[in-house]
């Protein structure tokens, strides 16, 4: 038999509670999020937060020539909305996000390219972007691994991506996903800079070509 | 929260993780098993000291307020009635298993987290030390009554660089429901 139908309203409905339509119409197996508080600048504290999503590949059993294009524009937006909540609600809102970040990890089963279709389309970054306030292009990470990786999720600035200080990346272990038929999807920001952050950046930096330093004497 | 006591317990990273199992064996899991672990990493008490006989100064300057510190966030990570529990204490490479159990075995510490999720039972916990981002597993079991089978289940946590040699990671853990999919007879009734 067929579920009837499930629609989310991605403009008005919390995804934080009450979710198990969605996780049916998409095979959703678990959600995680994950935020560290360590020290920030002038004496705050910096928190950096991943909030992943496992789910069954959608394109499992099917060829390379298969169009991605239907599903990924089914999940990916759903996607977004579910971790772009929970980042939210864990960083106190998008004005305190200041850098972020994406990835995905498809199973051993699956094509890298099934990764790629539910983050890298504007189904899933244009909206990530939106909900974070961000207008930078997000810089990211994907590849197909067994459970129980260490990924390590690249963040710049949401707004600034050239500015050096924001440059981070967020360890996010994932015990028991991706099972060999599903995909992992992280969404990731920071409300701060890296720890003690002090490499200047390009507008304090001088020309340098290999032809203006000739010569490094060690 | 007084300001002498953060001072005093100094974390160096605290994190907080709360996974939502929605699917397991292909069906729906209703209510959504949520668990919520949220832990410390600090500075050993006892680092640099050589073999300290009595740990009771040490467990006295950290413990309760570790306890203070963490069932709070724990119960408001986990946002929902708290059914099962469990801690966990993780040693840095220079230090002893003894060094974290005897912070984690105390009720000075415990207690904060019973208190706060009206429990009776003892906490489960796993001890264990090793290298930053070492894998550990921890127990949870019912908050009133350890012998409630549907409640017995572990989660998994891994720290980035935590601990360094010399730090301790005390976490503790909390369920709002038995395993996804619990099924077993109850104890007696196998």
């Amino acid at each position: 038999m067929t579920p009837p139908p499930t629609t989310v309203d991605l403009f008005a409905r919390s995804t934080l509670h009450d979710i198990g339509d969605i996780a049916r119409a998409i095979g959703l197996r678990r959600l995680s999020t994950q935020i560290e508080e360590a020290p920030g600048p002038h004496g705050g504290t910096t928190h950096r937060a991943a909030a992943i999503a496992v789910i069954r590949n959608p394109w499992t059993g099917t060829g390379t020539d298969h169009d991605l294009a239907p599903e990924g524009e089914r999940i990916a937006p759903v996607l977004a909305k579910l971790l772009t909540d929970r980042l939210l609600d864990a960083l106190g809102g998008a004005e305190a996000v200041a850098a972020f970040g994406k990835a995905a990890l498809v199973g051993t089963h699956g094509e890298l390219e099934h990764a790629a279709a539910l983050i890298h389309t504007p189904y899933f970054g244009n909206l990530v972007r939106e909900a974070l306030e961000g207008t930078s292009i997000l810089c990211f990470a994907d590849g197909r691994a067994e459970p129980g990786e260490l990924l390590r999720v690249p963040l710049w600035h949401k707004t600034a991506a050239a500015t050096r200080d924001y440059y981070q990346t967020l360890d996010v272990a994932l015990p028991d996903a991706p099972h060999a038929d599903e995909i992992v999807v992280v969404a990731a920001a920071s409300t701060g800079p890296r720890p003690h952050a002090r490499i200047g950046d390009r507008a304090t930096d001088r020309p340098i070509t290999s032809e203006i330093l000739k010569e490094i004497t060690l | 929260m007084s300001t002498e006591r953060t001072t005093e317990l100094a974390p160096r990273k605290i994190f907080t993780i709360v996974e939502e199992t929605l699917l397991e064996g292909g069906r729906p899991v209703d209510p959504v098993a949520r668990v919520a672990i949220v832990g410390a990493v600090f500075p050993n008490p006892w680092a640099g000291q050589g073999f300290v006989e009595d740990l009771l100064p040490g467990i006295n300057a950290v413990a309760s307020d570790l306890g203070a510190l963490l069932a709070p966030r724990v119960m408001a990570a986990l946002d929902a009635p708290l059914e099962a529990y469990g801690k966990a204490a993780i040693i840095g490479l220079n230090g002893e298993v003894e060094h974290g159990s005897g912070i984690i075995h105390n009720l000075r510490f415990g207690d904060h987290f019973r208190n706060a999720a009206n429990a009776t039972t003892l906490l489960p916990a796993v001890e264990k030390r090793g290298p930053a981002g070492i894998s550990f597993d921890i127990p949870l079991k019912h908050f009133t009554d350890m012998k409630i089978r549907s409640h017995h289940q572990t989660v998994e946590v891994r720290v980035a660089d935590a601990p360094h040699a010399d730090e301790i990671l005390i976490a503790l853990a909390g369920a709002n429901r038995g395993r996804p999919q619990q099924r077993l007879a109850e104890l007696g009734q196998d």
